[in-house]
């Protein structure tokens, strides 16, 4: 025996982590093989330092610094929270899910109590699956979501059903800790054949200091069609890190948008698998930032079968010192022909000390197939501004209708009012910092 | 209404208007034309404020006020208006709100209250009317994607809306084919009257077969060359601007 005392690591500080949350919270037994598998995946890739290529432009410094607690799922949350953030048309259907559990008792699910069905706990099936993905988990992230839940919450849309409203999917925060908390939040979607449901998921926090890591599953079956929005308006001083894997049947639909407004790390992992002929993808997302405030998306799209499409579309507003990044490759498997594929990010820069990383891939195993990508960074066009003016407008709201008019072709895929009214509240806010 | 006291701009360094003297009243309409490179579009450029021209000597006043002084929102809510020569396409902008921001800033500017959105809607549907455009007009983003004659016509559309005191329209013909030419200038006719103003800058004599001009000023090399009524306009076309360039 050695009896030297090792420096603690990063790892040893998750690990030490994750004995104390088996301790305080118990997590669902059959969810253990699955945190041991996670765990296991995550002393093997290590903690990423900038280095490593998942994580170039992430910085995970700050984050591997900070000591984390473990959060308590039965912390009590201002009521007003969940009123405030329950979009209109959801009021019945909203499941509010705290500190990363899913709590019953807050939410309202009388709406979709016949079309959806919602069950925390997850089978042999379920676990074995989520173990074989597992294995090849690059994201050390989406491994310690793994290891970190207390349950999974698995809904399930049976064949043909169309949920009649909008699902919400409620993440509140508590924070307010003295250490941050960490939790993360573990879904599983599974969308029957020919279904058709829309979600809205929505990340928010009572007050700073927390890291919420979740990871969630879509699993589409034949014909089905899902939409999602997400938004993330957490307050500055937290981590959001998600990862979303979509697995999609013959002429199954995924689109999907995504507001993010910024906080000390925002990081979205999405991993799409077209698996069978005819599936569609859609990836929109549209990020917000000023201050110091990152957003980084890590795309990667896997055409595995002919006849399918995919489309990302990414749109950043960046002023002060913020920082997005986007790291996307779209793999197009051999026999993967007649592939459709288009990938776009655009970068708006509002100050000279924004930063704006991008990193679109292309690999392509088959020979008969469409694909696209390219990125641009711009500033304001001054002869859009000056255009403007002539016509009365001042510079101030000539600024602001330049910078709404550029991320308009993604908010306009959003399909709730109340998100979109709060995304433009955020942009206009964040416009007026000191670089207007 | 605007007076310019040989005016001396250009852009970059460079000398482009070099002493021009122009004096402009209500009711009027000045055509001022001239080969490429003459300056005509520096000077509208200058009216209008743009940020890049710069002004090296001379005065410009409108209704009193020294113009240069002014930003170009101002010159816009004193009453001035620019007909671009390649209006600006601006994507995720919508015509109609733009449009009706435009209107607005007019109207808080003089102590009005801002136009409900129904009434402007029926304001904007009229003036559509007139000048033969189609409602799609109102969905579309501002001159996106928008063909040569539909900018020309969404610019005249902009005039009809901000009704301007003085309006200069910067070869607004051109581009246009003749059915187009003859809808602008139908447009602009329209919005002619006693109150207002119009400089037409052009370098075809053809649309004034459309828009009758009180006065014709040749520009070359930055200055007025040579100033008439709508018959030296005929005798520019017939002659070539050769005529008037050597003989000064």
């Amino acid at each position: 025996m050695s009896d030297t005392i090792a420096e603690p690591t990063e790892e040893t500080a998750f690990l030490e982590l994750h004995k104390k949350f088996i301790a305080a919270n118990k997590p669902d037994p059959a969810l253990l093989p699955v945190q041991e598998a996670a765990l296991s995946r995550f002393e093997t890739l290590g903690f990423p330092h900038s280095k490593h290529e998942m994580y170039t432009f992430v910085n995970t410094k700050n984050l591997a610094a900070t000591p984390f607690a473990v959060s308590n799922p039965s912390s009590s949350i201002p009521e007003k929270i969940i009123s405030d953030h329950t979009c209109s048309g959801s009021e019945t259907s909203c499941m509010v899910f705290v500190n990363g559990v899913f709590s019953a008792s807050l939410s309202s699910l009388k709406a979709i109590e016949s079309s959806v069905k919602i069950s925390t706990g997850i089978d042999n099936e379920d676990a074995d699956r989520i173990i074989a993905t597992l294995k090849n988990e690059n994201d050390v992230f989406a491994c310690l979501a793994n290891a970190f839940c207390t349950e999974a919450t698995v809904i399930e849309i049976s064949d043909n059903t169309q949920v009649p409203v909008p699902v919400q999917v409620l993440f509140v925060s508590t924070g307010g800790t003295s250490a941050p908390s960490m939790h993360s939040p573990r879904l599983v979607w599974k969308v029957g054949e020919l279904a058709e449901v829309k979600v809205i998921e929505k990340n928010v926090g009572a007050q700073a200091g927390y890291f919420n890591n979740s990871a969630q599953d879509w699993m589409i079956a034949e014909g089905a069609g899902v939409v999602l929005t997400q938004v993330q308006s957490d307050p500055f001083e937290t981590w959001n890190f998600s990862k979303t894997r979509v697995n999609l049947k013959r002429n199954a639909r995924f689109h999907s948008a995504n507001s993010s407004t910024g906080s000390v790390l925002v990081r979205h992992h999405f991993e799409g698998r077209l698996e069978e002929e005819g599936a569609e993808l859609i990836l929109n997302g549209v990020s917000v930032l000023g201050g110091k405030e990152q957003v980084h998306n890590f795309v990667r799209i896997h055409h595995e079968a002919p006849q399918c499409a995919s489309r990302q579309h990414f749109k950043n507003v960046i002023n002060d010192e913020g920082r997005s990044s986007f790291d996307g490759t779209v793999i197009v498997n051999q026999g993967a022909q007649l592939t459709s594929s288009d990938q776009l990010i655009n970068n708006l820069m509002l100050s000279n000390n924004g930063h704006a990383d991008n990193k679109p891939n292309l690999m392509i195993f088959a020979d008969d197939v469409k694909c696209t990508h390219g990125a641009t960074i711009g500033q304001i066009d001054e002869e859009q501004m000056f255009y403007l003016q002539t016509r009365g407008l001042t510079k101030k709201a000539a600024k602001e209708l330049l910078t709404k008019g550029f991320a308009e072709s993604i908010i306009q895929t959003i399909q709730f009012p109340e998100v979109v009214a709060e995304l433009n509240n955020t942009l206009l806010k964040k416009l007026e910092t000191k670089n207007v | 209404m605007l007076e310019i006291k040989d005016l001396h701009a250009g852009v970059d360094g460079n000398e482009i208007v070099k002493g021009i003297s122009l004096s402009i009243n209500k009711g009027e309409i000045h055509a001022i034309m001239g080969p490429n490179g003459s300056g005509k579009s520096t000077l509208a450029k200058i009216l209008s404020g743009h940020p890049a021209y710069e002004t090296t000597g001379g005065t410009i006043t409108f209704e009193g006020k020294d113009l240069l002084e002014m930003d170009a929102e101002e010159r816009s809510i004193a009453g001035i208006f620019m007909g671009f020569q390649y209006p600006v396409e601006v994507p995720g902008v919508n015509n109609a709100e733009f449009l009706r921001m435009a209107h607005n800033a007019r109207r808080v500017s003089a102590g009005e209250e801002e136009i409900d959105p129904l009434d402007f809607d029926e304001l904007l549907s009229e003036k559509m009317k007139m000048l033969g455009m189609e409602k799609k007009y109102k969905e579309r983003n501002l001159n996106d994607g928008f063909s040569g004659g539909e900018k020309k016509k969404n610019e005249i559309l902009q005039m009809a809306i901000l009704e301007p005191k003085l309006s200069i329209l910067d070869e607004t013909d051109s581009g246009l084919d003749i059915d187009a030419l003859r809808i602008v200038a139908e447009g602009v006719n329209k919005l002619r009257s006693e109150n207002n103003a119009l400089i037409l800058i052009t370098h075809y004599q053809r649309l004034l077969d459309y828009i009758k001009p009180d006065f014709v000023h040749v520009l070359s090399k930055g200055k007025i060359i040579k100033s008439g009524d709508k018959e030296l306009a005929l005798e520019l076309e017939s002659q070539g601007y050769d005529w008037v360039t050597s003989a000064n």
